[in-house]
């Protein structure tokens, strides 16, 4: 039979054993990597496609869900966290499994049994909506995170210039590079603060700080003429927005 | 509000007293054959009755002229001119009734008989008033007691809440459930250490109760008791927590309000050390120049951090104890820069409470207040 191949995340070193050793009976679990942050988090998921992760949500750099955000999801998850009132509300609410630190053998025994279905029945993780409900309200989102390859690249929100959507991905525009990710427009527009970010157009949400003035084209077609001279669509609905912003 | 007015459980046996010395005066007046048991009682008992209502008044002197705070002179002077003026009102009052009754001749002629008896109703009315003002002087001083108790009990169970929301708010769920998970951990692999963390958890959680229910604590106890904590957090973070301290020997015997630096160390830890993958070091120092004690914490710190994860709630509670304290003479400082977070607390250097408890005279707000808050 082919084993649950595993990664433990945590970036303390006492938390990681107790799930080693709260593994080491279960003679189908394969720990493959342990990991101790989140940039190491994310490249051994990426590289090595575990089945099942054990994953802390305070860490450095990268906290649990930041590192599922930049993953395949197609993986099961059992989060660790000694205390998060949100997440934990979350984690009931989707079913999600997760342990609250300290635990008891049997509590973990029993988290791992559903994983363990959870990885035979292939199922994936449901990422965004349990990051929309864990997440502490009213806080907007302050970083986006991208993967290159098993690199991350963090960009805080204040240095985007402006975010295009192109098919599946959206194409993220700062200090003149462009970052893909693979993300719906609406789900990032949502976690983004509304009184800095507009939805201009269908396909373009516009950092407001960079927008130099706005031309009138046609009836009802307006552009937006950002700082540096590039010129973006504004569709009437996004024009209404901006009005009312500005 | 009356005490014996308001409560009627105590007017009713009060009214009942003056219906029972009715009876002995009605007594006293029909024993020598002066006269008849029912003129007696026609007259005794109602003037009683409302004489007992009259001396009610004595209340509002004894309220104006407390017992401890008026000279033993001036209150003797006092009562037995009111007691006079009191029972002489009661004898006139007591003549129209004597008066009346006769205009209804439901009795032989009273009014002759009863001015006879003059100076005995006089005594009696001087008596009787006296002892109203005892019971009310009795009533006032058991009152203030009850109060004085209420008031303390009160004040205790605030202190109580002020200590468990103190302990609450400085005990970091964080550090409490990431301990215990630690400790969890060393139970197979290190039994000895997880003793050793349990010892020390007990101890850090034990002394902070019981300094957070004093007004000062010595520096010396404050900084073992900070020490204390980053052993435990030592533990959790292994190799990645450092801590250096550089005291100035002198400065140990100064007071501080306690757990002031509690949060201090804790934000150094929450939002420095563990958002850093290789950790770093912990600075503390206290240093005494002039007339004000220093102490300052250093932390590296994450300068890619997200806003939301930067500190400010703890700092924030810190600067409102300071002020509340102090007033104007502490101060709280925090400064980052190239990834080392900074905060620094001046405060008076004192070696002695004088200083506390002039200021909360001054100001009239004390700690309690604020960990209310």
């Amino acid at each position: 039979m082919r084993k649950i191949r595993s990664i433990i995340v945590d970036d303390e070193e006492l938390a990681r054993s107790i799930v080693h050793e709260f593994l080491t009976p279960h003679s189908d679990i394969e720990i493959i990597a342990e990991c101790s942050n989140g940039f190491e988090a994310v490249k051994a998921i990426t590289e090595l496609k575990p089945d099942l992760v054990f994953l802390d949500i305070q860490m450095p750099k990268l906290n649990g869900f930041e590192v599922l955000e930049l993953v395949d999801k197609n993986l099961s998850v059992v989060f660790v966290t000694a205390y998060d009132q949100y997440a934990v509300k979350a984690f009931e609410v989707h079913a999600v499994d997760y342990l609250l630190k300290p635990f008891t053998k049997e509590r973990f025994d029993e988290a791992l049994e559903r994983a363990r279905q959870k990885v035979a029945r292939n199922e994936s993780f449901p990422l965004s909506e349990v990051v929309a409900d864990a997440r502490a309200p009213d806080v907007p989102l302050e970083r986006v995170l991208v993967r290159d390859g098993s690199r991350v690249h963090v960009i805080p929100v204040d240095k985007i210039d402006y975010v295009e959507a192109q098919d599946d991905y959206i194409a993220i525009r700062f200090e003149g590079k462009t970052h893909l990710k693979q993300q719906r427009l609406s789900v990032l527009e949502s976690s983004l603060d509304r009184k800095r970010f507009v939805r201009i157009h269908r396909s373009f949400i516009l950092n407001v700080e960079r927008l130099a003035r706005i031309e009138l084209y046609a009836k009802d077609s307006r552009m937006a003429i950002l700082k540096d001279g590039t010129k973006l669509p504004v569709s009437r609905a996004g024009y209404e927005k901006l009005k009312g912003l500005l | 509000m009356h005490p014996i007015l308001a409560n009627q459980e105590r007017l009713a046996i009060y009214m009942l007293a003056w219906l029972i010395f009715g009876g002995m005066l009605a007594a006293v007046l029909a024993l020598p054959n002066d006269f008849l048991w029912t003129e007696s009682l026609a007259l005794a008992v109602p003037l009683t009755v409302l004489y007992g209502a009259i001396c009610l008044s004595s209340w509002y002197l004894c309220r104006v002229f407390p017992l401890h705070k008026t000279g033993y002179a001036q209150l003797l002077l006092l009562y037995v001119i009111a007691g006079l003026l009191t029972s002489s009102l009661w004898i006139l009052i007591g003549n129209g009734w004597t008066l009346l009754l006769e205009r209804l001749s439901l009795f032989a002629p009273l009014n002759a008989r009863f001015i006879a008896k003059t100076p005995l109703l006089v005594g009696v009315g001087f008596i009787l008033f006296t002892l109203t003002v005892a019971v009310h002087y009795l009533i006032i001083t058991f009152e203030a007691t009850k109060v004085v108790e209420q008031r303390e009990l009160q004040s205790r169970i605030l202190a109580q809440e002020a200590e468990l929301k103190a302990l609450r708010a400085q005990i970091n769920p964080h550090f409490l459930f990431n301990s215990l998970n630690s400790i969890s951990a060393l139970t197979t692999q290190n039994p000895a250490a997880a003793r050793t963390m349990t010892l020390r958890l007990a101890d850090f959680l034990r002394r902070s109760l019981r300094v957070g229910a004093q007004e000062f604590i010595r520096l010396e106890e404050e900084i073992s008791l900070t020490l204390n904590f980053l052993e435990i957090e030592q533990i959790r973070f292994g190799s990645r927590l450092g801590v250096e301290q550089m005291i100035n020997e002198p400065c140990t015997n100064c007071l501080v309000p306690p757990l002031i630096l509690q949060p201090l160390v804790e934000n150094a830890i929450h939002h420095g050390i563990a958002q850093l993958v290789d950790g770093g070091t912990i600075r503390l120092q206290a240093e005494w120049s002039g007339s004000v004690l220093r102490i300052r914490l250093e932390n590296p710190i994450d300068t890619d951090r997200p806003r939301s994860r930067r500190s400010g709630f703890g700092l924030e509670n810190i600067r409102k104890r300071l002020k509340a304290i102090y007033d104007t003479d502490a101060d709280l400082r925090t400064e980052e820069k190239d990834g080392c977070f900074t905060a620094e607390l001046s405060l008076p250097a004192q070696t002695s409470r004088a200083f506390s408890s002039r200021h909360r005279a001054d100001n009239g707000s004390g700690l309690r207040d604020v960990s209310n808050n």
